[in-house]
């Protein structure tokens, strides 16, 4: 199947997704809720690009390619929204994420970082559960991109993890929330691996770095 | 949602498991809150995971609001809003001496609000136990422990054959399996062009036509009653007063797509309406005309009966059918889409029972005499639905093309208590606000969308002089923050932020607002995120001066 990046054509396999292409285009789209181990989950927004034809940008991650798609990924409408959702997003949580997660990273990439937030509303709660020898959980620094979960479930199969509540309160827990070492977690660290903000770490690597 | 937890939800419903919700849900009725204990044992029921168990019980409105010896809830619809301004909320607070979502020291009696409990013709409702009371001295009834249950609003139709109002008689089934094939019967809803009634207008012959073609042994038919529109009380009596009707449309759906089973979704906030669908379900498998070899045709149709626990979004199809599966009722992207891969893993048709409710009209009497019913304008009826606000207040059903005027002036006797009517908001909490100057827009999808409103599911809410329109903007606002799934990232966070914009008491600033509410539009997963800002936009568009805009 063919499809245009940016005016590169590139041949996708059926059922490809435009985040493939673009990316087999060589153009980078940011994304944060998106891990290629995982299946696409569509939750952060992030990946739009325009599409010709379509008066509104699509997600790359979820979207699968068609015959003859002619996709920008410099969309302004696209750039916007995912300025303004990485915006929202920092503006949950009552403090920065540490530099070098994929969160910061990312922030500085959209020209979001160092910008005087805009947002004084509602942050979520500051809550620690460093129950677990190796495992640290900080609630406040979870942005309820639903990567842990998915990794826990589609990678390591051991289904500890759960997205809880509901709206602007939705967040994650271990088991019945008692923390990692009272859930079915057999401690891979798959979760940490995969946290774009480090609100899953690994204890020893928490302490180096603080 | 996640393919390993859908399988082990299939696996449950193989063995005949209840689902995790079933069984919290029964847990919380019973001792009024929820233990690690109902939760390891829901897990070990359904074969959940304990993880899931917990994430499923800290979803729904059912499950986290604790409940007193004595359970009141509060409607903080539109309809009641639009009738007190809110006020009637803290009244109750006051008067029971418990605050919302509260329970009682001594767990004497708890408070919850629930969005809406469908008695929008007679303003403010509260619901004690399983009574729903409504309208005058209302309030005082139930402070005092004496409600009683609310008179049941009108259900009338323009035409003198009812398509929509009426019993079913599943005479159309009966024509179907003696005359037509699964084919011609599929060709003719398709010729008949039904759009969906449920909110988005999808041509349900499409959505048929892929779940016929798409492969699987089993397919399945989903009707979706979870009517959270606040404002809307459409679905409840067509339930409660024509459950026959659906269920036949549900068994029409189900031979043109080779599907034997349907399963139907009822709010939790529409107490009566599961046991009278339950009985009509009974009823109708006696008589034959559900159930192995329909008629001696060979068809079989069976329908289960599922029970929501308060959420809007569950509204959304993939949402809905993560619900009857017992899990946590988040929209999923598609694809796929249900057609395909829907319920428990399988090829799903979900239409909205109103939709359904069409079927045996087409069946019986063809696509042309069902186009006939709206001459020039969207082929069929609809059922429409109007507020207290108005004089006679009631269910009818209209014709498509009908200048809103008519409706709003004919049918529903023009405003009460010499209220001027200032807008109307149509279809549901996604839907725009229509001023009182634009009243001769005709009823129908394209209609109204020219003007930023739409068809949506039917209920028109009438603001008279009394409603603030400020007030009316954070109150849509903190709905659609209060029910957001929580899985897309503009709708989680973006709803919250408009919502804190118009709480606080200082200006708000415009361009920050649209550039919240384009973040929303463009970006949401679903139509919750994005149709949310239908009726902000509507109002910063006709009353821009009353919103304390900077």
């Amino acid at each position: 199947m063919h499809v245009t990046v940016d005016g590169i054509g590139v041949e996708v396999e059926e059922g490809a997704t435009v985040l493939e292409a673009a990316r087999l285009a060589g153009k980078s789209v940011p994304t944060l809720c998106f891990d290629e181990r995982q299946a696409p989950f569509g939750a952060c927004r992030v990946c739009l690009v325009g599409v010709a034809g379509l008066d509104k940008p699509i997600p790359s991650c979820t979207t699968l390619c068609r015959e003859g798609m002619d996709l920008d990924t410099a969309d302004p409408a696209a750039r916007r929204v995912a300025v303004a959702v990485v915006e929202l997003v920092l503006s949950e949580l009552p403090l920065a994420p540490a530099a070098h997660t994929e969160l910061a990273v990312l922030a500085r990439e959209l020209g979001v970082s160092g910008r005087a937030p805009r947002w004084q509303g509602e942050v979520r709660e500051v809550s620690h559960d460093e129950r677990h020898p190796y495992l640290a959980l900080r609630h406040e620094l979870c942005i309820s991109c639903g990567r842990c979960v998915r990794a826990c479930d589609e990678i390591q199969g051991a289904f500890a993890l759960t997205a809880t509540g509901r709206g602007f309160h939705a967040g994650i827990a271990a088991g019945f929330d008692q923390g990692f070492q009272e859930s079915s977690c057999v401690s891979c660290g798959a979760c940490a691996d995969t946290c774009p903000t480090e609100a899953i770490g690994e204890r020893g690597l928490l302490a180096l770095l603080t | 949602m996640s393919r390993n937890l859908v399988e082990l939800a299939a696996q449950g419903r193989e063995r005949r498991a209840p689902t995790a919700l079933e069984v919290l849900k029964e847990a919380v009725q019973r001792r009024g809150e929820l233990t690690d204990e109902d939760r390891r044992r829901a897990a070990v029921q359904s074969g959940l995971p304990e993880a899931t168990v917990y994430g499923i019980s800290t979803f729904y409105d059912d499950l986290v609001r604790p409940r007193g010896r004595r359970h009141v809830r509060v409607c903080t619809g539109t309809a009641c809003f639009a009738a007190t301004g809110g006020a009637h909320v803290g009244e109750l607070e006051s008067a029971l001496g418990v605050g919302l979502g509260e329970r009682t020291a001594d767990g004497s009696c708890s408070l919850a609000e629930s969005v809406c409990l469908g008695m929008c013709h007679s303003s403010p409702a509260f619901r004690d136990g399983d009574v729903v009371d409504a309208g005058a001295g209302a309030l005082a009834r139930t402070t005092a422990g004496e409600t009683r249950r609310a008179a049941e609003p009108d259900w009338r139709s323009v035409l003198s054959e009812p398509v929509l109002t009426r019993p079913g008689d599943w005479s159309a089934l009966e024509h179907a399996l003696d005359t037509l094939t699964p084919e011609e019967l599929l060709a003719r809803v398709r010729s008949a062009n039904v759009r969906g009634r449920g909110g988005a207008g999808f041509p349900a012959g499409e959505k048929w036509g892929f779940t016929r073609a798409a492969s699987g042994e089993q397919k399945l038919i989903v009707a979706n009653g979870d009517e959270g529109d606040p404002g809307s009380y459409i679905d409840k009596y067509l339930l409660e007063r024509s459950p026959d009707l659906v269920l036949e449309g549900m068994a029409l759906a189900g031979y043109a797509v080779g599907a034997s089973q349907g399963f139907i979704l009822v709010r939790s906030e529409y107490p009566d309406a599961r046991a009278i669908l339950e009985r009509a379900i009974d009823g109708a498998c006696r008589a034959g005309r559900l159930g192995r070899d329909i008629r001696g045709s060979g068809f079989d149709f069976d329908v289960t009966v599922v029970e929501g626990a308060g959420s809007y979004v569950v509204g959304e199809e993939t949402a809905l059918l993560a619900c009857i599966e017992g899990l946590r009722g988040t929209v999923s992207a598609r694809p796929p889409f249900p057609a395909v891969r829907g319920l428990y893993g399988m090829p799903t048709v979900v239409n909205n029972v109103e939709t359904l409710a069409n079927v045996p009209y087409v069946a019986r009497h063809g696509a042309e005499a069902y186009r006939d019913l709206s001459p020039g304008a969207t082929p069929g009826t609809k059922l429409v639905c109007f507020n207290e606000r108005f004089r006679a207040p009631g269910v009818w059903e209209v014709r498509f093309g009908t200048p809103v005027r008519e409706l709003c002036e004919e049918l529903a006797g023009g405003m009460a208590d010499g209220g001027e009517l200032r807008a109307l908001q149509i279809g549901g909490p996604l839907g725009g606000i229509l001023p009182a100057s634009l009243l001769d827009t005709p009823f129908d999808f394209d209609e109204l969308a020219a003007h930023g409103c739409m068809v949506g599911h039917g209920g028109i809410l009438a603001f008279d002089e009394r409603t603030d329109m400020r007030a009316l903007a954070h109150h849509l606002l903190r709905f659609g923050a209060e029910e957001s799934c929580g899985k897309c990232f503009p709708c989680r966070i973006g709803l919250r932020r408009a919502e804190e914009m118009f709480a606080a008491q200082e200006p708000v600033d415009r361009a920050r607002l649209e550039e919240l509410l384009e973040t929303l539009e463009l970006g949401s997963l679903c139509a919750h995120g994005g149709g949310m800002p239908a009726p902000i936009r509507s109002l910063l568009a006709h009353f821009p001066h009353e919103l304390g805009l900077a």
